[in-house]
């Protein structure tokens, strides 16, 4: 039931105790535990620099009025000096 | 369990209030601060790129034309994935997608990515109620209260499916089980 570590410290170490001297329970933790693990450890999907863009494309093109804290456009980037 | 009571800080709550009196600025911090997660939660679910895009782009519109139903009490996150994933569950509904993504991502060794596709085979084959709490709790990290208020079931039920969840997956996952 709490394969994914959600109980205290003090009550899973009750329920190691537990285990320790049941071999059933012990391999049902132990196998539980690892396929938690899997899960936990999956790094998932990339949100892209591209995805990011069309999410927002999509957003606008359907009528969304947004204004994502983007970083300054490259041609706002670089102030040349005036020479007269 | 880590704390159920979902949280957001007070500048989040100010983003909301701003959103709901209809600041243009405020939906673009919200899409910096969960356009990540929500883009991986639909992912997770649509299983390809493309639609997830096109469903984390549509979860944003729908919390732009729905602010003035923001309430600043601390459901916000359960309410945008409760959104994002309705709205999967509408394109599933279209595609009837069942199968792993074509671009799949092949970063890593070649057993790590085996492994991957295996786990990500085996958790779509699961019925939906178990795929649920798996998702929102052990890969997208959710509390129980959350993916509870989210899946508008109790947090009782929820802890039983995610326990019947992990267990099914482990059950089909099997000789993988057995030989780590």
């Amino acid at each position: 039931m709490y394969a994914g570590r959600e109980l205290s410290p003090d009550l899973d170490e009750e329920l190691e105790m537990a285990a320790f001297n049941d071999a059933e329970l012990s391999h049902e933790m132990s196998t539980l535990r690892q396929t938690v693990d899997l899960l936990k450890n999956d790094p998932g999907p990339e949100f892209t620099e591209e995805s990011y863009q069309r999410v927002l494309m999509k957003i606008y093109a359907r009528g969304g009025n947004i204004e994502p804290r983007a970083a300054t456009p490259i041609h706002m980037q670089y102030q040349l000096p005036m020479q007269g | 369990m880590p704390n159920d009571a979902p949280r957001e800080s007070l500048a989040e709550k100010r983003l909301l209030k701003a959103l709901s009196e209809g600041d243009p600025n405020a939906l673009g911090q919200i899409y910096e601060i969960y356009g990540e997660r929500i883009f991986r939660f639909t992912y997770r679910f649509l299983g390809n790129r493309t639609d997830a895009e096109d469903a984390t782009a549509e979860t944003f519109l729908r919390v732009l034309r729905r602010s003035a139903e923001l309430r600043a009490d601390g459901a916000f996150k359960t309410w945008l994935f409760r959104i994002a994933r309705n709205l999967c569950i509408d394109k599933l509904r279209q595609h009837k997608l069942l199968e792993l993504p074509p671009d799949t991502p092949l970063e890593g060794s070649e057993e790590r990515t085996t492994l991957r596709v295996t786990v990500h085979a085996a958790l779509n084959q699961l019925p939906q109620e178990y795929q649920d709490p798996l998702v929102l709790c052990d890969l997208e990290d959710l509390s129980a209260q959350e993916a509870a208020n989210i899946l508008e079931i109790s947090v009782p039920a929820l802890k039983s499916r995610l326990y019947r969840g992990r267990k099914a997956l482990r059950d089909k996952l099997g000789s993988l089980m057995e030989g780590t």
